[in-house]
């Protein structure tokens, strides 16, 4: 049933042309985001350049090309290249992992990253993402005007002052609590003490319980 | 050489009785639903075209709800075509492959934009110039029969939405074989038969009741997308036209239906 599924899946896909929708619209954003850069990036390096994506929460591959025969440069996003002159099999998670830092060659050892062809494509691919430098009020300001932007521009600081400001208050009240309320909260070992202390009192008032009523029965007795 | 177009699909329509048979002789052809000489063919052809150029690109994306983009897309990922790679767009009219092409092939490579309609190319230079695409851009007007090229000059040619305007197919075809490098590639876009009965019957109803409609109204030309609805159906489906690019010397042909077989991609190689 599973391969008829599959095949049932990429049918659909294929008659939607859902690769296509993804690769148009991907295209679409990052060179919008291209033309928004502020920075001026040097392409020469990777004209011409594709870099491959195969990742495991996709069905299809994602090629990069960077065009630079016209003005400005562009890139273009394609699926199903076969001659890219670098491919990169990897997952979303590891991606993040790689913006975390996370040392390349953990990741190749963990078998989470596999790298074919020129890797300092990859890395140039990567330095272009990095650099981007873009001035969203500015942007905003082209669509809607300078008055809704600063407005707006208000509101996302107001908001994001508040959310500061409530995340340091939580922050604050935390500390307070571990210096000075941690210190007066009984502790575990505290009350198995306690619970023992009152547990040895009571066989004690129990024994001296005991003697007193054979006392008095010694006594009633004589 | 076969002048015959075979349809074996075209029996199946629902507009069947409007429908002549599909069968040309040595000296007539099909325009649509009409049976012409075959000499009319081209210039009753390069009317509609002369016509509708300069609202073409403003239709497609009316007629097709945009989805033309993403066909050509499709197209472009099939063709595997790399930096200094030559290229033929043949009956490229507006050149939306071509701008594609163009980016892909870089500056040691070269696209060659050919259509037998001047206007249409017009439109397409005047186009492709203005989004800056100079540098390895070449226009040449010709006709797809007899292309005027060297043997093998070409790692990839594409038609999109060309073939079916062709007067004699079969010839275009050994025409476009020849300019093809040995290992090279054809790539025809083209209508062709859907793979459902509803859809087809859907997508009839929408070819002859709305969309002459539509270019009355946008392009101020019903009559040219009464032809262009005829035309489609009058097109070999998918298999007839597989069979005819295995005629002509293509070898490993395949095709793929994109949005059910409205429309379907054709490949072929030269080896």
């Amino acid at each position: 049933m599973a391969p008829l599924h599959n095949q049932a899946v990429t049918k659909i896909s294929n008659d939607l042309l859902l690769t296509q929708v993804v690769t148009a619209t991907l295209e679409l954003i990052i060179n919008k985001a291209l033309s928004l850069n502020n920075k001026s990036v040097s392409f020469a390096a990777v004209a011409q350049k594709t870099l491959t994506l195969n990742l495991a929460e996709l069905p299809f591959s994602l090629s990069f090309t960077l065009d630079n025969t016209s003005m400005p440069a562009s890139i273009i996003v394609r699926s199903g290249y076969e001659y890219s002159d670098c491919t990169i099999n990897t997952s979303v998670n590891t991606l993040k992992k790689l913006k975390t830092n996370v040392p390349l060659t953990q990741l190749i050892k963990r078998d989470e990253l596999d790298v074919s062809g020129d890797i300092k494509i990859a890395q140039q691919f990567s330095n272009i993402a990095l650099s981007l430098d873009i001035d969203w009020q500015t942007e905003l300001a082209k669509h809607i005007g300078d008055v809704p932007t600063h407005k707006l521009l208000q509101f996302g600081n107001k908001i994001t002052k508040s959310l500061s400001s409530t995340g340091k208050q939580l922050e604050a009240d935390i500390s307070e609590y571990l210096v000075h309320e941690k210190r007066l909260v009984v502790t575990n070992s505290q009350l198995n003490a306690f619970n023992q202390m009152t547990k040895d009192v009571a066989s004690e008032v129990d024994a001296l319980s005991a003697r007193i009523d054979k006392l008095i029965a010694d006594t009633a007795g004589q | 050489m076969s002048t015959t177009d075979q349809n074996s699909q075209a029996s199946d329509l629902p507009t069947t009785s409007e429908i002549p048979a599909n069968v040309d002789n040595e000296s007539t052809t099909h325009f649509g639903y009409k049976t012409i000489e075959k000499d009319d063919k081209i210039s009753m052809v390069a009317g509609v075209f002369h016509s509708v150029a300069k609202q073409y690109d403003v239709m497609n994306d009316l007629m097709s709800f945009g989805i033309h983009r993403l066909w050509k897309r499709f197209t472009i990922d099939a063709s595997g075509v790399r930096p200094g790679n030559k290229v033929l767009d043949l009956a490229g009219g507006t050149g939306d492959l071509t701008a594609k092409f163009s980016k892909l092939v870089g500056r040691e490579g070269k696209v060659i934009l050919a259509d037998i309609n001047s206007s249409m190319l017009n439109v397409g230079r005047d186009k492709l110039r203005d989004k800056g695409l100079v540098q390895n851009i070449e226009y040449v007007q010709a006709n797809a029969e007899y292309l005027p090229f060297e043997e093998n000059t070409f790692d990839i040619v594409t038609i999109a939405f060309g073939l079916r305007n062709v007067t004699d197919k079969d010839k275009a075809l050994r025409s476009i074989y020849s300019v093809l490098k040995p290992g090279g590639r054809l790539l025809v876009l083209e209508f062709s038969k859907p793979e459902h009965e509803l859809l087809n019957k859907a997508y009839d109803f929408y070819s002859f009741n709305i969309l002459p409609k539509m270019g009355e109204l946008v392009a101020k030309d019903g009559e040219s997308y009464q032809y262009l609805a005829e035309s489609i159906r009058m097109h070999p489906d998918q298999n007839t036209l597989k069979g005819m690019m295995e005629n002509a010397g293509f070898e490993q042909t395949s095709f793929k239906n994109l949005t059910g077989g409205v429309v379907a991609l054709h490949k072929g190689y030269k080896f």
